[in-house]
């Protein structure tokens, strides 16, 4: 075991993605024979990846806010807020696609600076405004739609055009971009002077502050990015799933949880790894697919992300202690 | 003196990469008071870690009252009648007084907590110890002093045949410490066993019947306190080197221009009126007992901790800091005195380590330049020594003393001109200390300016040119190294200010 | 010395509303003064039914809170309480309603479910030492999947009160005369002074709040820190179980998937009634108080107009002032 960890081009690669692939490539075989084979066509692999997209955004997003030692668990409701609000002002409103798509994007900006200012500025438990932000995103949305839920068009309707963004004539285009934006992710989080901060911070927040570093200012810039991903998560959403509801999708929050915290991201902070997010999401994803794939009640991954999330955190915790 | 009642015998303990404690001995008798001496990380706390049940020995025996034990928590040796009077307070800010005294054996009536009862019982205990306390007050309103006066009542009221006290009176002022040693001395004559931990020589003649020193882990010997002087046991403290080159005279070149001048600052209640200067290529230590306020005064000019008022030159032009960034941007370097908590980030690399306060010196826009940055890096592992397989190496892999060279490349990259060595050489082995000694001359050669905060006697009047010495926030006094001794330095560090 | 007399004065030098309690004082005048302010908008508001609707709604907030009390007090949090009350409501009313048991025994199940949550949260934070909000938050979803599962998916109508075994309704609301009378309440009154009694006057209550004010002193101090630390999440879930119950009596049907959002209601109570989101400091009768601001809001303002929507904004918000209150509290009592 510890001859395979020492091997270099495992170590290059990460044993803990090495294992993952392995429980990905398990999982679909798994699928495969339990649902006699209707699991090999692509059909289900695109489903399965119109449910990564999303989850993805929004698991890239709290990636960013586990890396400073922080939690959103609002990602969800206000996914559905963006989601929400740029589709009501596209069908009600009648603002053009192109700008809904924007409100999309401000509003989840709009959540990521509200928590990031109250985390970083002062000092409110990061689980406290994500709390505040879960409900107020849900109200906020109820208030705006008169608690109607929202349908976007099709792609032969008007503005459809936007979801070339998730499938371009069969192709899919999200996964282009998702991981295109998980590379750019990748280089934020390891390559810039802010991944820097965000996880240095996330290890030794007083350490930092210390050495003269603006840390609440980066800090806040964690909870921003975030904003901005739920944002994007929220347009991929509909993309794939057209109607959303008010008062709905706290689900999704243990899922993009899970999808970090499974990939190798610390809850303590100042560890992350955005390889290791996309992996995780896709096996989350993958159980999905699965569970409605041999009709098992939907509520058993409900379960299954909560006590994944349990595992890997104590996993995580356990590692901590040992280094100690 | 009355019958052995307490023996350690050959305890070993190691913990990865330290051997901590290397067959220690010591004995206590009944109705003496014990001091056990040693310098810093001789072992002292460690080895009452081992006796009351925190660590659990590697070797050795422990006999108490005539029977071989071994505890396995503080609860159990509680139980036993061997209580701790720790270093850090354990205190529940949030609880009353009584609470806190009676926390884990509250006095009940039925299943109710009898308040009432344990307010009455901590009142006769302070009492007892003619010290006028509220047992309803809540703790974290009390004084530092009070709080400490509380974990010794904590401890009596335990039925203690056997109470250590770990540096009991570092933050007490010399009213208190007089309290204290008036119920030392009535817990004396009830018979109890005493074991005083401390560093100052003058309490431990006052107060002591017999010390036991300890070095790096090592039993020296015992002494009957009477019969020995200071220097018999500072030199047992120290083995043969006392003072190793000692500073006799100002180093620092005449003429040299004040770079920082702090005027009457004022932050908290634990720095009051505090004004010095620092010269180019100086080292100024600040001296002091632990609470005076150094620390304190250090982060406030470092705008770690907001400032009540004052005024701060640098150069000559007054200057306004409120964050450490500002700091930072006026050449200031912060070396403190819990490097694990406030200098480093462990989980980072030596190289990620040494730029932390100047990466947009090692950064293109927004990327940061990791050739420029490792290059940087290997130049000051290089300079300064530090031992370590590679700049990408964590720096939680390194040795206290390599820790604090990468804390001193990363002010050195930022080319700060002005560093504050806050306890430098705290948890850091002999040898590496040395090293850190040299390193520090070298760099005030070089034309940096040093303030170096130090709790050690030998490291004050070692590495200083000037010393400040503090008291209860206050500067009490300033002294050219010709001219300080160790007495001075003391006297100024307890003097009552009123 | 000055600061050798702060020891003494502080004891005289409490303020009018230190000395009435601190911020439950004030919160209490919030509480009149908001009620005096709906009534004065909205004639309905001032309706004998309206207030009975306020505590109708004020049961399971208030059992909710009163459990999260304690894990807030060891400077933790219980986020599941709001799903899991859901879902022990969900398989208790599953037995009697589908499986022909007594409605007593359905109602031991959904406090028994509760307690064995309490028990799982407890063993996650105490004893694995996972952080308290991330563990209950998957507890939350654990609970929320767990209970639309075993009832699959459906909603669960608990027997109405003229229906054979609907006598447990009567627990909380009794008709006299065509009145209805809500004696809940005195069981929420009841409660709160038994839940205060256990936390100013029993080792459980004192370790709560000794392990939220420092567990690593409280640990030195050979105090059973880890079994105190579960208990305090078994309590926790011991009055989610409870608050169950009072839901089924109130509502018609417990739907699955619901009862998200209600713990914040809980939470946010216990905030506003003056419990530290540090741990250690707080009261029971803080709590209710501060769950009544949060029951005016939400039966209060579809009164002068607003939805119930922004209900949920708001309680949002007031969650956030509370703790900022709470840390600029702190921030200058540790500056002085």
């Amino acid at each position: 075991m510890e001859s395979i960890k020492q091997n270099p081009l495992v170590k290059k690669v990460g044993f803990n993605r090495i294992v993952l692939c392995i429980v990905l490539l398990l999982l679909y075989a798994l699928f495969c024979v339990l649902t006699g084979g209707s699991f090999l066509g692509t059909r289900r692999i695109l489903s399965a990846l119109n449910y990564a997209y999303f989850l993805g955004f929004l698991s890239l997003a709290v990636t960013f806010v586990i890396a400073t030692g922080g939690i959103d668990f609002s990602i969800g409701p206000v996914m559905f807020c963006c989601a929400l609000m740029a589709g009501f002002s596209f069908n009600i409103h009648g603002v053009p696609m192109g700008a809904a798509l924007v409100i999309s994007l401000v509003v989840g900006l709009a959540f990521g600076i509200f928590n990031g200012y109250l985390v970083a500025y002062w000092d409110v438990p990061s689980f406290i405004t994500s709390m505040a932000s879960m409900n107020i995103a849900k109200g906020l949305a109820s208030v705006f739609t008169q608690t109607q839920s929202v349908s976007w068009p099709q792609l032969d309707g008007d503005g459809g055009w936007f979801r070339n963004l998730v499938t371009m004539n069969g192709i899919p285009v999200g996964l282009v971009i998702l991981l295109v934006i998980a590379v750019i992710c990748a280089v934020i989080l390891n390559k810039t002077k802010m991944g820097r901060y965000i996880l240095s911070l996330g290890s030794n927040k007083e350490a930092v502050r210390l050495s003269g570093v603006n840390v609440k200012k980066w800090e806040m810039s964690a909870y921003i990015l975030c904003g901005l991903l739920v944002g994007i998560a929220a347009i991929f959403f509909v993309g794939a799933y057209t109607t959303v509801q008010p008062g709905y999708g706290d689900q999704y929050n243990n899922e993009a949880i899970a999808g970090c915290v499974m990939g190798g991201t610390s809850m303590a902070g100042g560890l992350a790894s955005i390889s290791g997010t996309i992996i995780g999401v896709l096996i989350i994803s993958l159980l999905q697919e699965g569970i409605m794939a041999l009709s098992l009640d939907k509520n058993l991954q409900l379960i299954i992300t909560g006590v994944i999330v349990i595992v890997a955190v104590f996993a995580d915790v356990v590692a901590r202690r040992r280094k100690n | 003196m009355g019958e052995v009642i307490l023996t350690m015998k050959g305890i070993d303990k190691s913990f990865p990469g330290v051997h901590a404690l290397d067959h220690v001995d010591l004995e206590v008798r009944k109705g003496e008071v014990h001091a056990l001496m040693g310098e810093n990380g001789a072992g002292k706390s460690t080895l009452m870690k081992v006796l009351t049940g925190i660590y659990k020995k590697d070797s050795g025996t422990i006999t108490y009252e005539g029977k071989e034990v071994e505890f396995h928590n503080t609860r159990e040796a509680q139980d036993a009648g061997i209580v701790i009077v720790h270093q850090e307070l354990n205190m529940l800010g949030d609880l009353t007084v009584a609470q806190n005294v009676f926390i884990g054996r509250e006095f009940k009536k039925g299943i109710r907590i009898d308040d009432k009862k344990m307010n009455e019982e901590a009142r006769k205990l302070f009492d007892r110890m003619h010290i006028d306390i509220d047992p309803t007050e809540t703790m974290s309103r009390l004084t530092v002093g009070k709080q400490q006066m509380c974990e010794i009542a904590k401890a009596i009221s335990h039925d203690a045949k056997v109470i250590i006290f770990d540096e009991p009176s570092a933050a007490l002022t010399e009213n208190e410490i007089e309290e204290l040693f008036k119920i030392i001395r009535d817990l004396r004559k009830q018979g109890l066993g005493i074991v005083y931990i401390s560093h100052r020589m003058d309490e431990i003649k006052v107060i002591t019947d017999r010390v036991t020193v300890m070095r790096d882990g090592t039993y020296v010997g015992t002494l009957i306190t009477k019969d020995s002087t200071k220097d018999d046991i500072i030199n047992m403290m120290v083995g043969r080197v006392i003072y190793e080159d000692p500073k006799t005279q100002n180093m620092t070149p005449k003429g040299s221009p004040v770079v920082l001048k702090v005027d009457h600052l004022n932050a908290g209640k634990m720095v009051r009126d505090v004004s010095f200067e620092l010269h180019k290529g100086e080292i100024l230590g600040f001296s002091g007992l632990m609470g005076a306020g150094r620390t304190e005064t250090m982060r406030a000019l470092f705008g770690a901790d907001p400032i009540d008022s004052g005024d701060i030159y640098i150069n000559g032009k007054k200057v306004i800091i409120r964050s450490p960034q500002d700091a930072v941007r006026h050449g200031i370097g912060y070396l403190s005195e819990d490097r694990k908590r406030y200098g480093i980030v462990v989980q980072k690399t030596v190289a990620e380590n040494t730029t932390m306060a100047d990466l947009d010196d090692y950064s293109n826009g927004p990327f940061i330049n990791k050739r420029k940055e490792h290059d940087v890096a290997e130049k000051f592992v290089k300079s300064l020594d530090t031992k370590t397989p590679g700049v990408d190496q964590l720096v939680v892999n390194l040795s206290g003393g390599n820790q604090q060279k990468v804390v001193i490349a990363k002010w050195l990259t930022r080319n700060s001109d002005i560093l504050i060595f806050d306890e430098p050489t705290r948890g850091i082995d002999v040898g590496a200390k040395n090293e850190i000694y040299k390193l520090m001359n070298q760099l005030a050669a070089e034309g940096k300016a040093i303030i170096m905060v130090s709790s050690e006697m030998t490291e004050i009047l070692r590495m200083s040119d000037r010393i400040v010495v503090m008291c209860e926030g206050k500067k009490t006094g300033e002294l050219d190294i010709s001219e300080a001794t160790q007495e001075n330095i003391m006297n100024m560090a307890t003097r009552e200010i009123d | 010395m000055a600061n050798k007399s702060v020891s003494k004065t502080a004891g005289t030098n409490r303020s009018f509303i230190d000395r009435m309690g601190g911020q439950k004082f004030i919160v209490l005048i919030i509480v009149i003064a908001m009620f005096i302010f709906f009534s004065a908008m909205s004639p309905g508001f001032r309706k004998y039914t309206t207030i009975v609707s306020i505590l109708d709604y004020s049961y399971y907030i208030a059992l909710m809170a009163i459990g999260v009390t304690f894990p807030l007090l060891t400077a933790g949090v219980d986020l599941s309480i709001g799903t899991g009350l859901i879902c022990y409501s969900l398989i208790g009313g599953y037995l009697v309603v589908h499986q022909d048991w007594p409605v007593a025994a359905g109602m031991l199940v959904t406090v028994l479910m509760g307690v064995i949550f309490g028990v799982i949260n407890g063993c996650l934070v105490a004893l694995m030492d996972l952080p308290a909000f991330l563990a209950t938050l998957c507890t939350c979803m654990i609970t929320r999947g767990f209970g639309a599962f075993v009832v699959g998916g459906y909603g669960i109508p608990w027997p109405t009160a003229t229906a054979p075994g609907g006598w447990f309704r009567s627990i909380f609301k009794i008709q006299v005369n065509g009145q209805n009378i809500p004696v809940g309440f005195l069981w929420i009154i009841l409660l709160v002074i038994i839940m205060s009694f256990v936390l100013n006057h029993t080792k459980m209550g004192r370790y709560t709040l000794a392990i939220g004010s420092n567990k690593e002193a409280t640990r030195l101090s050979g105090v059973n820190v880890k079994f105190y630390h579960v208990m305090a999440y078994v309590i926790c879930g011991f009055f989610a179980g409870l608050a169950a119950i009072a839901y089924s009596a109130i509502f018609a049907t417990v739907q699955p998937g619901s009862g998200a959002g209600f713990e914040m209601d809980a939470i946010g109570g216990a905030i506003v009634g003056g419990v530290s989101m540090t741990g250690g400091v707080g009261s029971v009768t803080g709590t209710l108080i501060g769950v009544f601001v949060i029951c005016l809001l939400k039966t209060g303002l579809p009164f002068i107009g607003l939805t119930a929507n922004w209900q949920q904004i708001i309680t949002g918000l007031v969650l956030i002032v509370a703790v900022m209150i709470d840390i600029v509290k702190r921030k200058r009592e540790s500056g002085k």
